[in-house]
C-alpha cells in the first residue's frame, strides 16, 4: 500500500437524485491503511457518499478515484457491505451461499465456485465467528449475525479497500465486537476500512479518522482535529436533540458504556 | 391427424412437449419470483394475444411459428411501454403494470372480435390463444415448443450464479462490476419468451400461473435456489400434463384453466404440509414454542433464587 495515490480520492463530488441535489462538491482523500468514518445525520447523504464512489448511483458532477484509478480498473481491490436491510433475507440462499457471492467477481461469467472459493468462504465465515452456521438459512439469523455474513463476504473478496455501509446498525453487543475486531484487523493489514457510522459516540474511540458530512463535507481529518465542538455543531444544527446528547458524549471524551 | 387406436403419436409429441414447456415454466419462474417480478410477465402475457391477431392480420397466415413471433413481439413492446410509463411518468410499479395489462389485452380482444365480425376467412382457431389448446398442435409445432423450452432451460442452468446474485442483491452485484441491467433484461426477456412458449398450452390469460406457482410453490419445500429451481420445474411439468390430460378427457374443456387448477392443487397441499414453511409445521413450531415458554416461567416462579437464564428472554 505503498502507492503514492490516496486509496479512495473523491474529487468535486455531487449527487443529485432527480433534482434534488443529496450531496454538494464533496472532496475527500483518504489514505490506507486505516479505519475511517463517515458520520453525520439521517438523511446527510453518508450512504449515497459510499455508493457514488461505486458507481451505484450516477454523478452529477466529479470524479472518483481509487488507488489513482478509476473503479473498473480496480474492481477487485474493493470490498462493499451494503446496508443489510436492503435485502430479503426470507432468500432462498445459505449463510454459505451469500459468502461465495464475494467470489463472483473473480469468477467471471458462468463459471461456478468451486472447492477453493468454498474453502476461502469456510474461512471468512470462521473469521466472523459463524462457521457452525454455514448450512443454515440466512433468515434464521439475528440481525448481528445477518450483518457477519455480508462482512464475511466482503472479505472473500480479498480487497484493499472495504466500504461499508452502516455495518453495525441494529447489531447486537457480541456481533458488534466481533465486527470490530475484524476491521481493526483489516488495518493491522495494511488496508483502508471506510465505515458509515451513525453513532458520534462511538466514533471517537474506533476511528483514525472521520468525515463529518451534511449535505456536504463540514471537515475531514484526524479525529481529534475534526470532533471539535464548532464541527459537530454545524454538522447537526439541525438536529438539536442529538447534538445536546453529543454534548454530553464529547463532555465525557467520546466514550459511553 | 389422429389415428383412431390406442395413444396417437401426435399426442405423444404434444404430451411431451407440454411437459418439455411446463418445467421451463417453472424453472425461468423461479427467476421471475425471486427478482419480484410476477405481474410483469402476466401484462407481458396478456400483451400476446393482441400480438397473435396482428400477426395473422399482417402476414394472413397462421402457423404457429408466424402467431407466436407476433406474439413475442407484442410482449416485448408491453416490456417497453411498461418502462417507458415508469420512466417518464411517476406511476409506480403495480399501477404501470395493470395500465400496460389492461390496455393490451384489451387492444387484444378488439382486434380478435374485429376479425370475427368481419368473418375473416381463416381466422378460427385465434380465441383458442386466449385460454390455451392443444389438441391442434402438430408434432412440428409441439417440437419446436420443446426446443425453444430446453433451450430456455439451458440459459437459465448456464447463468443460474448471476440470476441468483442480481435477484438477491442488486447492489452488491452492481458493486463487483455485473452489468445489473443487462441481467435484469436478459430475465425479463426470458420469461416474455416463457411466456409465448406456454401460449398454447395455457393461453394468454392463465399462462402466467404456470409461471408463477410452481415456484412459489416449490419455495414451500426448500431453502436453497439450487433445488427450488428444478422442483418448480417439476411442479411446473406436472401441472402441464396433468392439466392437459384432463383436459382432453373433457371435451371442449380449454387446457389453461385444467393446468392452473392442477398447479393450485399441488399449491394448496404443499401449503399445509410442507416442512418448515407449511401450515402445520408453522403451527407446530409456535405450539412448541408457547410451551416451552410456559415451561421456563413455571420454573421461574417456582424457584425465584435460581439464577436467571444467561441467554436472557
Amino acid at each position: 500500500m505503498s502507492a503514492a495515490a490516496p486509496a479512495l480520492e473523491l474529487h468535486d463530488v455531487t449527487v443529485a437524485y432527480g433534482r434534488r441535489p443529496v450531496l454538494w462538491n464533496v472532496d475527500l482523500s483518504v489514505d490506507a491503511p486505516g479505519l475511517f468514518g463517515i458520520i453525520g445525520p439521517n438523511g446527510a447523504g453518508k450512504s449515497t457518499l459510499l455508493k457514488a464512489a461505486l458507481g451505484l448511483v450516477p454523478l452529477a458532477g466529479g470524479t472518483v478515484r481509487f488507488f489513482g484509478r478509476p473503479l473498473a480498473e480496480v474492481r477487485g481491490r474493493i470490498g462493499y457491505v451494503p446496508q443489510r436491510e436492503t435485502v430479503d433475507w426470507d432468500f432462498p440462499v445459505s449463510v454459505l451461499d451469500v459468502v461465495l457471492m464475494g467470489t463472483y467477481g473473480g469468477l467471471g461469467w458462468f463459471r461456478r465456485p468451486g472447492a477453493a472459493q468454498r474453502e476461502a468462504a469456510r474461512a471468512a465465515l470462521d473469521r466472523v465467528g459463524l462457521a457452525d452456521l454455514a448450512g443454515r438459512q440466512i433468515g434464521r439469523l439475528s440481525g448481528g449475525q445477518q450483518q457477519r455474513v455480508f462482512l464475511a463476504r466482503a472479505l472473500v473478496q480479498a480487497a484493499d479497500l472495504y466500504l461499508l455501509d452502516e455495518p453495525l446498525a441494529g447489531v447486537d453487543a457480541r456481533s458488534q465486537d466481533r465486527i470490530f475486531r475484524v476491521l481493526d484487523e483489516l488495518r493491522s493489514e495494511g488496508r483502508l476500512v471506510v465505515v458509515v457510522h451513525h453513532d458520534l459516540r462511538t466514533a471517537a474511540e474506533w476511528f483514525d479518522g472521520v468525515a463529518l458530512v451534511d449535505m456536504r463535507l463540514v471537515a475531514a481529518g484526524p479525529v481529534a482535529a475534526v470532533l471539535t465542538p464548532e464541527n459537530l455543531h454545524r454538522t447537526y444544527a439541525g438536529h438539536l436533540d442529538v447534538l445536546d446528547e453529543l454534548g454530553r458524549a464529547v463532555e465525557r471524551g467520546g466514550r459511553t458504556s | 391427424m389422429s389415428q383412431p387406436a390406442g395413444i396417437p403419436y401426435n399426442t405423444l409429441v404434444v404430451a411431451a412437449a407440454v411437459a418439455a414447456v411446463g418445467f421451463a415454466a417453472g424453472v425461468i419462474g423461479s427467476f421471475g419470483v425471486l427478482r419480484r417480478r410476477a405481474l410483469v410477465s402476466d401484462a407481458a402475457a396478456h400483451a400476446t394475444l393482441a400480438g397473435v391477431v396482428a400477426a395473422f392480420l399482417a402476414t394472413g397466415r397462421r402457423d404457429l411459428p408466424t402467431l407466436l413471433a407476433g406474439a413475442f413481439a407484442a410482449a416485448v413492446l408491453a416490456l417497453g411501454g411498461l418502462v417507458v410509463i415508469r420512466r417518464f411518468t411517476r406511476t409506480r410499479d403495480d399501477a404501470a403494470t395493470a395500465i400496460v395489462l389492461g390496455v393490451s389485452f384489451g387492444l387484444g380482444i378488439a382486434l380478435l372480435a374485429g376479425i370475427s365480425a368481419r368473418g375473416i376467412p381463416g381466422a378460427g382457431g385465434l380465441e383458442h390463444f386466449l385460454l390455451g389448446h392443444t389438441a391442434a398442435l402438430t408434432a412440428g409445432d409441439a417440437t419446436a415448443l420443446a426446443a425453444a423450452a430446453a433451450l430456455a432451460v439451458l440459459i437459465v442452468w448456464l447463468g443460474l450464479k448471476e440470476a441468483t446474485l442480481v435477484a438477491f442483491d442488486p447492489a452488491f452485484a452492481a458493486a463487483t462490476g455485473w452489468p445489473v441491467a443487462l441481467i435484469d433484461y436478459a430475465l425479463v426477456t426470458l420469461m416474455a419468451a416463457m411466456v409465448v412458449v406456454g401460449l398454447p398450452a395455457a393461453g394468454a390469460v392463465l399462462v402466467t400461473a404456470l409461471v408463477v406457482i410452481p415456484p412459489v410453490t416449490a419455495r414451500l419445500w426448500t431453502e436453497r435456489v439450487a433445488t427450488m429451481v428444478p422442483l418448480a420445474g417439476a411442479i411446473g411439468l406436472v401441472a402441464a400434463v396433468g392439466g392437459v390430460a384432463t383436459s382432453n378427457a373433457v371435451p371442449r374443456l380449454p387446457t389453461g384453466p385444467t393446468i392452473v387448477l392442477v398447479a393450485a392443487g399441488v399449491f394448496s397441499l404443499s401449503f399445509f404440509v410442507a416442512p418448515r414453511r407449511g401450515w402445520f409445521a408453522r403451527r407446530r413450531a409456535a405450539v412448541d414454542a408457547a410451551r416451552a415458554l410456559a415451561e421456563r416461567l413455571r420454573a421461574a416462579a417456582a424457584g425465584e433464587q435460581t439464577a436467571p437464564d444467561p441467554r436472557g428472554a
